[in-house]
């Protein structure tokens, strides 16, 4: 009597592993479980738009058949990137977006890690200030536009010292251009501060006092202990500032594409420039990623 | 006596040894209060940067013309002119009854559409985001590493390149000029910036040790609940940054919404505020006040007002929110 429902027990544990399979193939079930609508969505509205981008990018597209879906358009091939190769004008703004951002993205890092290291300190009203350099995140999209064709944000620290006789030379060296961006430009390093607050406070306190101990200076721990310790984040938020600034409304090759656009019948030419650019940003994230590999852990 | 004297002298060698390194700990002050004064020097030089486009806005869209183009006005208006905001208010089309596309008058209201897009999104992509965070950040499965790159992919692939495309697919779905083409993709975590939303839950929920969901298990909790009931409100702060950043990009997108809803009915806050110059110099006849000149200086004060009129809702959720949100940002990283 008593050996029966033991028995079943056994079964049923028996049946949950053959219906499941073991713990870890359970759990990884489970996984996929959870990521399955993304990957539906991504399916969905990621990867069937950029194959139909493509495909739009090699037809010559026409007013009545703006997408080349319907088979008005005529298959093209090459045509249209070759248009984007010849013609200077495409050229030279993408070289010039490239250049842009070669200066906006050490600037942006940089300032973004001194804040953060500043922010990360305990001292009081901290949150105030931490809530503070979230404000331009606020500010984005057209009131932004508004305030930079005011430049608003040139009347700071920086204009000043750039008018002033003392600096001068700094004016005559960088141009009024660059030296004038700086305020602007650090108004796009809100979510990188966040990401190094992040990276900072997950530094193990204990490592600090090690070095304390042994006699570093702040400076010292800084530069032996926090950077060694967060340099993945500093490569995360140099991409994140690439990406920001590459696909940034101001930027010129963004009101190219919304021009091209506009105009309803250079839909394939549209997205010859966008798979170009595309393809030629994530050329130089990958060029990126490869250099400093030596500090991604 | 000899005791006397003796316990005199312990006291005061007790002394000397108590201030032995007066000097260092003099210094040490020293350093610690010099460091301080530069941190808010430097902390409040640059928080002045930061606040100063909120003055300008604030003050500009109360001043009046002459206020305006008056040099010695620099930041305190003579007075206070509201007809700015009423000027702003018609513009935008913020609420109420407007002239439409067809010339009649019909209800209109770029903020409640905007408010859709906005909330329905953050709400959307909080909830979504947050659940292939949570498959990324807990879970070790065959291809994890495939789907973490499609993550990271969403991240990186610029919506320009394909926004010709998904156009395309809304229109012949005939969802153009609905509220689907912004929707839509938040319910599956895409959306604007859905893979950086997803990263972030991602590493909130690495940060929880694995004996929580282990207990929960043990005690017979499935794994949705285990999700819903133990995970979920251990990553409060994490869902508030999600939120509030959502929200408030949902709320600037300039780039999508106009794109996939562009007629007056639907219209959102953001193109309404840049199409503001053409507006006046319709409403004047003036072709080129919108190019520059005499008449867009006049349309200065009241462009400011229309931005503060379309920043009030976004500064009230981020002062609700604030607190949250601070904590979030208290917490992200700390390894407890």
């Amino acid at each position: 009597m008593a050996k029966k429902p033991v028995k079943q027990k056994k079964l049923l544990a028996h049946k949950n592993t053959i219906k499941f399979g073991s713990f870890e193939r359970r759990r990884g079930l489970e996984g996929w479980a959870f990521s399955l609508p993304w990957i539906v969505g991504f399916l969905l509205l990621m990867v069937l738009p950029l194959f139909l981008s493509v495909r739009t990018s090699f037809y010559q597209t026409k007013l009545t058949d703006p997408f080349g879906f319907d088979g008005d358009s005529q298959f093209v091939g090459f045509d249209n990137y070759v248009e984007v190769v010849k013609d200077p004008a495409y050229g030279e703004v993408v070289f010039n977006s490239f250049l842009e951002s070669l200066y906006k993205v050490p600037v942006v890092v940089a300032f973004a890690l001194f804040v953060a290291v500043l922010l990360k300190q305990d001292f009081p009203g901290r949150t105030i200030f931490r809530v503070i350099f979230f404000i331009p995140v606020i500010l984005a999209g057209v009131i932004m536009s508004y305030l930079f064709s005011d430049e608003v944000g040139s009347i700071s620290v920086f204009s000043t010292l750039t008018s002033s006789q003392t600096f001068g030379f700094v004016y005559k060296i960088f141009g009024r251009n660059i030296i004038g961006q700086i305020g602007t430009i650090m108004w796009a390093s809100s979510v990188e501060i966040l990401i190094f607050l992040a990276a900072l406070q997950s530094v193990p306190a204990i490592l600090y006092e090690v070095v304390e101990l042994d006699g570093a200076t702040a400076w010292e721990s800084f530069w032996h202990v926090t950077l060694p310790y967060i340099s993945p984040f500093v490569i995360l938020n140099c991409v994140y500032a690439l990406v920001d600034t590459f696909v940034d409304a101001r930027n010129p090759v963004m009101s190219l594409l919304s021009n091209l656009n506009q105009a309803g019948n250079k839909y394939g030419v549209a997205a010859a420039l966008s798979w170009m650019y595309m393809l030629a940003t994530l050329l130089v994230i990958l060029i990126f990623i490869l250099l400093t590999r030596r500090w991604l852990r | 006596m000899k005791a006397f004297f003796s316990k005199i002298a312990d006291w005061f060698r007790g002394l000397v040894d108590k201030y032995r390194n007066l000097g260092y700990m003099a210094k040490k002050k020293l350093k610690f209060i010099i460091g301080r004064v530069f941190l808010y020097f430097v902390l409040i030089e640059l928080a002045y940067l930061f606040i100063l486009p909120f003055i300008y806005i604030f003050t500009t869209s109360m001043m009046s013309f002459q206020d305006y183009m008056d040099p010695t006005v620099k930041w305190i208006p003579t007075s206070i002119h509201w007809k700015n905001y009423s000027d702003a208010f018609k513009a935008l089309a913020y609420f109420g009854m407007f002239k439409g596309d067809t010339g009649e008058k019909v209800f209109m209201s770029s903020f409640l559409n905007t408010c859709v897009t906005s909330f329905g999104s953050a709400i959307l992509q909080s909830i979504s985001c947050a659940i292939i965070g949570y498959a990324l950040g807990r879970f070790k499965f065959k291809g994890r590493n495939i789907v973490f790159i499609t993550v990271i992919l969403a991240l990186l692939i610029p919506p320009q390149t394909m926004i010709i495309a998904t156009y395309g697919i809304w229109s012949k779905a005939g969802f153009i000029n609905t509220f689907v083409p912004i929707l839509l993709p938040c319910i599956f975590g895409l959306g604007i910036r859905g893979g950086l939303f997803a990263l972030i839950y991602m590493y909130f929920f690495q940060r929880i040790p694995d004996a929580m969901d282990d207990a929960a298990r043990i005690d017979g909790a499935g794994p949705f609940r285990v999700f819903l009931q133990i995970m979920l409100p251990l990553v409060r702060s994490a869902f508030a940054i999600v939120f509030i950043f959502s929200f408030v990009w949902h709320w600037n997108d300039n780039y999508e919404a106009p794109m996939y809803m562009y007629k007056d009915k639907v219209l959102t806050l953001q193109p309404k505020l840049q199409h503001i110059r053409q507006y006046f110099a319709d409403l004047v006849g003036d072709s080129g006040a919108a190019e520059g000149g005499i008449g867009k200086a006049m349309t200065e004060p009241t462009l400011f007002a229309g931005c503060l009129l379309v920043l009030l809702p976004v500064l009230i959720v981020f002062i609700v929110g604030q607190k949250k949100l601070a904590a979030g940002i208290e917490r992200i990283g700390v390894i407890e």
